[in-house]
């Protein structure tokens, strides 16, 4: 986006307002959105009761992890919603990307700004009030450092999410159908990152943490914050590696928009 | 000077599960500043493809485009600062918020100094009678209201050049006439560059000082719209209300229509006058009335798209 950031600013402002004019739908939506984090957390919370524990985790801690990943993934989709493969595939068909193309801005900064969509906040909210359930029943004494740790995990967790989408939008003008894939990863791989690592055999473990480092991101940091010991093989130090390895990925999946990008310019719808 | 469009032996070919297929053949144009340019041919003749990548949506892959001086797809985002797009079928103003509120998004979009986009603003709003529409969100505009508005937003930023996709399909008489009077008059006053593809010959005939013509990805014809008619249309046709209904011979003339009382004979126009045939039909025949039709471009176009040679 090398273009003044005061123009998608300005797009994403001008999606807000046309939301803004159906307040109600608006808040509907937003509550809804947070609803379903309500309900998927209790639904998790009552499992998880009949069980005492998994991995060696108290309920409440692995609800801790389940509040991160819903945080994470509210605010990446505020931003990147308009990036999953269905949405991209219509953008391709209806021409609508086309347009896009012919205006003086970033494709990506486009699509992204002009797309925001603010209830996806009511996802974010609940998750972040389900960290502070959580913890306060894991009896977590949170201080600035342990607040930061969770503040890390979801900011870097965010950045997966929305280097997934971006990779998977990059690989929709290559498709053109929307790819299921996709969704495995953005929703599946969260899901599998909010349970505790050491319950995965080693490849699933290897996945989640290098390779789309969704577990990376919140079970290391979460760690920190519950004042855990890793299992083996995941010393505490890792946690200094959430941030440049959620960057890379971040990047990674930007390199992947632009191809996407490149090839649909070869080729056109 | 150089030309503000230049292209030559573009190319474009698509690969699609039946193989690979040749959407642009090979084309060579120049287009000078200030021209008003239809640009047809029949669906699937390769005319939006020629347009996208004049504009930078779509890599050529063969051959070369320029566009005020840059190359479209590497300085993609340069030349859109100076090009303006209207797709008739598609809008690209914000849907669900008043048009005032699209029209400030372009300024700033594309860095209209302030002033000078109020001032550009009123004018448009007055020529295009917009002035009632500006607190009306687009998605309640008619088509027709919303067309005008499309336009203005393309033109606020004072483009050099406009690519208009259908920009009349679906408008009534008048909004059709609107938006004619207005395209000419920025032709006109500002020397904007005009591409217009279209299927309506008649956008075409009022408002191109230049036709070109492409078909099955290649160009077919490129001049004015007045050489077109010399060059294809040399037949005429006469048209008689007989006073009887009765069989009727008119020798140099082919009989092509009859309905009732009414006849259609086409005639060339370089075999026999239309003074000569109307005086052997009078010899023989009482007629009650009589008409004299020039070649339609509509039809002039449809045979060369059907591949008729000139004659």
């Amino acid at each position: 986006m090398a273009e003044r950031p005061g123009v998608y600013l300005r797009l994403a402002a001008a999606g807000l307002r046309a939301h803004a004019r159906r307040p109600a739908y608006l808040a509907v939506r937003t509550a809804a959105a947070a609803v379903l984090v309500v309900v998927e957390v209790a639904g998790v919370a009552l499992l998880l009761d009949r069980f005492g524990s998994v991995g060696g985790w108290r309920p409440a801690e692995v609800l801790l992890l389940f509040g991160l990943a819903f945080a994470a993934q509210g605010l990446a989709l505020v931003a990147g919603n308009s990036l999953e493969a269905d949405k991209v595939s219509e953008l391709v068909r209806r021409g609508t990307f086309d347009q896009v193309l012919t205006r003086p801005a970033s494709p990506l900064g486009w699509v992204v700004a002009s797309y925001v969509d603010v209830r996806f906040l009511g996802r974010a909210a609940a998750g972040a009030g389900a960290v502070v359930w959580a913890a306060d029943r894991a009896g977590v004494d949170w201080t600035p450092g342990r607040a930061g740790l969770a503040a890390l995990a979801v900011a870097c967790a965010a950045a997966v999410v929305f280097g997934i989408l971006m990779a998977a939008a990059g690989a929709t003008f290559v498709t053109v159908q929307g790819s299921e894939a996709v969704n495995v990863l953005v929703y599946g791989g969260l899901y599998l990152s909010s349970y505790p690592m050491q319950i995965y055999g080693s490849a699933l473990r290897f996945l989640f943490l290098w390779v789309v480092p969704v577990g990376l991101a919140i079970y290391v940091p979460a760690l920190g914050v519950l004042g855990r010991q890793g299992p083996p093989g995941l010393p505490g130090w890792l946690v200094w590696l959430t941030a440049p390895v959620a960057a890379a990925f971040l990047a990674a999946g930007g390199l992947a928009w632009r191809t996407g990008v490149r090839h649909y310019v070869g080729t056109g719808s | 000077m150089s030309a503000l469009i230049e292209v030559a032996g573009l190319r474009k070919v698509f690969r699609t599960h039946r193989g690979p297929v040749e959407a642009v053949a090979g084309i060579d144009f120049r287009v000078e500043a200030g021209e008003f340019v239809g640009y047809a041919g029949p669906n699937g003749a390769g005319k939006s493809t020629t347009v996208k990548m004049m504009s930078g949506i779509l890599l050529p892959s063969g051959g070369r485009v320029e566009v005020c001086g840059l190359v479209p797809y590497r300085e993609r985002k340069r030349l859109a600062r100076r090009m303006g797009v209207v797709f008739g079928q598609r809008t690209q103003l914000w849907w669900d918020l008043p048009l005032q509120e699209s029209f400030e998004l372009v300024g700033h979009l594309y860095r209209v100094p302030a002033a000078d986009r109020r001032a550009r603003l009123r004018r448009l709003e007055e020529v295009l009678a917009l002035g009632p529409l500006l607190a009306v969100p687009v998605r309640s505009l008619s088509l027709g209201q919303r067309m005008r508005a499309e336009l203005a937003a393309a033109v606020l930023p004072a483009p050099q050049v406009l690519f208009l996709d259908e920009p009349t399909i679906g408008l009534d008489v008048e909004a059709k006439a609107s938006v004619r009077d207005f395209l000419r008059e920025l032709n006109r006053a500002e020397g904007t560059t005009v591409i217009l593809t279209t299927h309506d010959l008649d956008d075409i005939t009022r408002l191109c000082s230049r036709l070109i013509i492409i078909d099955h990805g290649r160009l077919i014809y490129d001049g004015t719209v007045e050489r077109l008619r010399g060059v294809y249309g040399t037949t005429r046709v006469l048209v008689v209300d007989l006073a009887e209904d009765e069989p009727v011979e008119l020798p140099g003339a082919v009989p092509v229509r009859a309905e009732g009382r009414r006849r259609w004979f086409e005639f060339a126009r370089d075999e026999v006058s239309a003074a000569e045939l109307i005086a052997r039909l009078l010899a023989g025949y009482e007629v009650a009335d009589l008409t004299l039709e020039e070649p339609d471009i509509e039809d002039i176009v449809r045979r060369i798209y059907r591949g008729e040679s000139p004659p």
